[in-house]
């Protein structure tokens, strides 16, 4: 315990999940009208965060099982820390997701009338599912009795409920008719194209994190086989992006061409482009050459431009979707925020899908990040040190 | 079975917005938002005009909740807050929304608005029909077909105090009822066809 609180990662991180549960019980207290959401774009930073972290979690449990599965031996070395990586993940994507809740005192409802019709109840459902996985097979490897058989047959389950717990997360936004960026049924394929390529770009980031302070040494020949594998994730990822622009622009019907000008030249540009020049193609020409995937200096480059251009890729899914209504007309949409209640007929409407998210929101964000980190380091050093 | 509908025909409607009001007094709707807004159509400004002079024209388009038959807010809802009541209502049970916004996110028509805060009115007090329930924080609102008023056989308070009596309510199921007359009126139209949700409230052109 003393070594944990001497380390400075552990307490930064810790200090600034406190300070995001504070402005969680703020957030309590008035209600989610200290965020940036409204009626025009009604989901924001917090589900874009979720989207997020449930593919950050993928890479991990994917690497992990499929070194059990398909009997890749090498893998086995970071399976580990790979289940660890993506225990921490998927319960960051749990509180994000309760922290967007704006009834949380109904939450029981969830158990005692469930829809089953709903996504979200399947999401409910599946990521339960994925997070009891995920412990068992932590027990299994950590446990005195470590047993090969037991975690084969836990990977042999985890596999095919972490595709499945990415395609749900996906189908809370493929399914809604009403948003023509996000009904299609290539985006369930795209989650889990980018999940395996924010997770595994994670997991390698997390390597290096790792075996620079000591805590496990990763050899040099398994991160650039990660790297291989990474670099085929990223071209599928970009691959199915390419089907879907396509397929929405090609015939410039008027919904189509609603969300391309949004997507290519309006507010989710800089988002979209981002991804497509850094979070794709750099890292692909970067990693593409068997010389660069042994350069660790490059292969951290790469890593952290996929990751970060996975997360402009949740944006510009998020928002293309809110960017325009269906029915314009003047004055659009009563935005119901704290504005709109104390500025009148002014401040009350939008045309336009608008959206900024606010201090408290973008520091409660910033919260579970730190908490993440706070959980990844603690379980780190508990488990990997023998 | 019933299925009670609003038909609204836009060759009467003068978009002087006393529905939009009338609905915000009876269903006692805090400031900030609106169950029912009149939308000028294809232009940027209320009262604006569509075209190119001297090609103009100007059409209101008074917009809710369409109580639709096949509701893509109900399926997505994961507590079973949003329900189709027995008289073909699209209705909300306060009591079950745990405010996750899945019935935002499904609704084609912008119909529906949240309670991002407590819900406060210019007035100072509550002005709706005593009968209507409060919402607090944290809860999704939209129209009720003012379920208080036509459960007793009143007709909603938009289409009582339409004053170009451009609104029409019945049941779509009583073929005789004036609003089944609109209906198969060859102009009536829903909005938003293709998206399959089948709206139960319809515009006459």
């Amino acid at each position: 315990m003393t070594s944990l609180m001497k380390n400075p990662l552990v307490v930064g991180s810790g200090v600034l999940a406190l300070v995001g549960a504070g402005v969680y019980a703020y957030q309590l207290m008035f209600g989610l009208g200290v965020t940036g959401m409204n009626n025009s774009t009604s989901w924001g930073l917090y589900l874009t965060c979720f989207m997020f972290f449930v593919g950050l979690s993928a890479g991990g449990l994917i690497v992990a099982s499929s070194a059990s599965i398909f009997g890749i031996k090498k893998y086995k070395a970071v399976a580990l820390p790979a289940v660890i990586l993506s225990l921490t993940c998927i319960c960051c994507a749990g509180v994000c997701v309760l922290v967007d809740l704006g009834g949380i005192q109904r939450i029981w409802r969830m158990v005692t009338g469930l829809n089953f019709m709903s996504p979200l109840a399947w999401d409910m459902i599946v990521i339960t599912c994925y997070l009891v996985i995920n412990l068992l097979y932590l027990y299994f490897m950590c446990s005195k009795k470590a047993d090969p058989a037991k975690v084969a047959v836990v990977s042999r389950f985890a596999l095919p409920v972490a595709i499945l717990v990415h395609s749900v997360t996906a189908w809370i936004f493929g399914l809604e008719v009403a948003r023509e960026a996000w009904h299609t049924a290539i985006l369930a394929p795209i989650f889990v194209a980018s999940a395996l390529d924010s997770g595994l770009a994670l997991l390698v980031l997390a390597l290096f994190g790792l075996r620079s302070r000591g805590v496990f040494q990763t050899a040099d020949e398994l991160i650039t086989s990660l790297a291989g594998l990474l670099c085929t994730c990223i071209a599928v990822d970009a691959y199915f992006i390419g089907c879907e622009i396509l397929t929405t622009a090609y015939n410039g019907t008027e919904g189509g061409m609603a969300v391309i000008d949004t997507l290519l030249f309006g507010g989710t540009a800089p988002f979209f482009w981002f991804e497509v020049i850094c979070g794709l193609a750099v890292p692909f020409c970067l990693l593409v050459f068997a010389k660069n995937r042994r350069n660790m200096k490059v292969v951290g480059v790469a890593s952290a431009l996929v990751v970060a251009g996975v997360f402009c890729k949740r944006c510009w899914l998020m928002f293309t979707g809110f960017a325009v209504p269906n029915i314009v007309g003047a004055n659009g949409i009563t935005l119901g925020t704290t504005a709109a209640q104390a500025g009148g007929a002014a401040d009350m409407w939008a045309l336009m899908g608008v959206y900024a998210p606010t201090v408290p929101e973008v520091m409660l964000t910033v919260g579970i990040f730190a908490l993440g980190v706070c959980a990844f380091t603690v379980l780190c050093q508990k488990l990997l040190r023998k | 079975m019933t299925r009670l509908a609003i038909g609204v025909n836009l060759r009467r409607c003068i978009g002087c917005n006393t529905c939009a009001l009338a609905c915000k007094m009876q269903n006692n709707v805090p400031d900030g938002m609106l169950w029912n807004r009149v939308l000028t159509e294809g232009c940027e400004q209320f009262d604006g005009a569509e075209g190119t002079y001297p090609h103009l024209t100007r059409t209101y388009l008074p917009l809710a909740c369409q109580h639709c038959e096949n509701p893509a807010c109900e399926r997505v809802c994961p507590t079973g807050a949003t329900y189709k009541d027995d008289k073909g209502r699209v209705e909300i049970d306060y009591d079950k929304c745990i405010g996750c916004r899945m019935c935002m996110a499904a609704c084609p028509y912008n119909a529906r608005t949240f309670n991002w805060n407590e819900p406060v009115r210019a007035t100072g007090a509550a002005y709706g029909d005593a009968r209507v329930p409060e919402r607090g924080r944290g809860v999704m609102e939209k129209c009720t077909l003012c379920k208080e008023r036509t459960d007793e056989g009143e007709e909603p308070l938009c289409v009582r105090c339409c004053p170009a009596d451009a609104r029409v309510f019945g049941d779509l199921d009583d073929p005789n009822s004036a609003v089944s007359q609109l209906r198969r009126d060859g102009r009536a139209e829903v909005l938003l066809e293709e998206k399959g949700t089948r709206p139960q409230v319809f515009y006459v052109r």
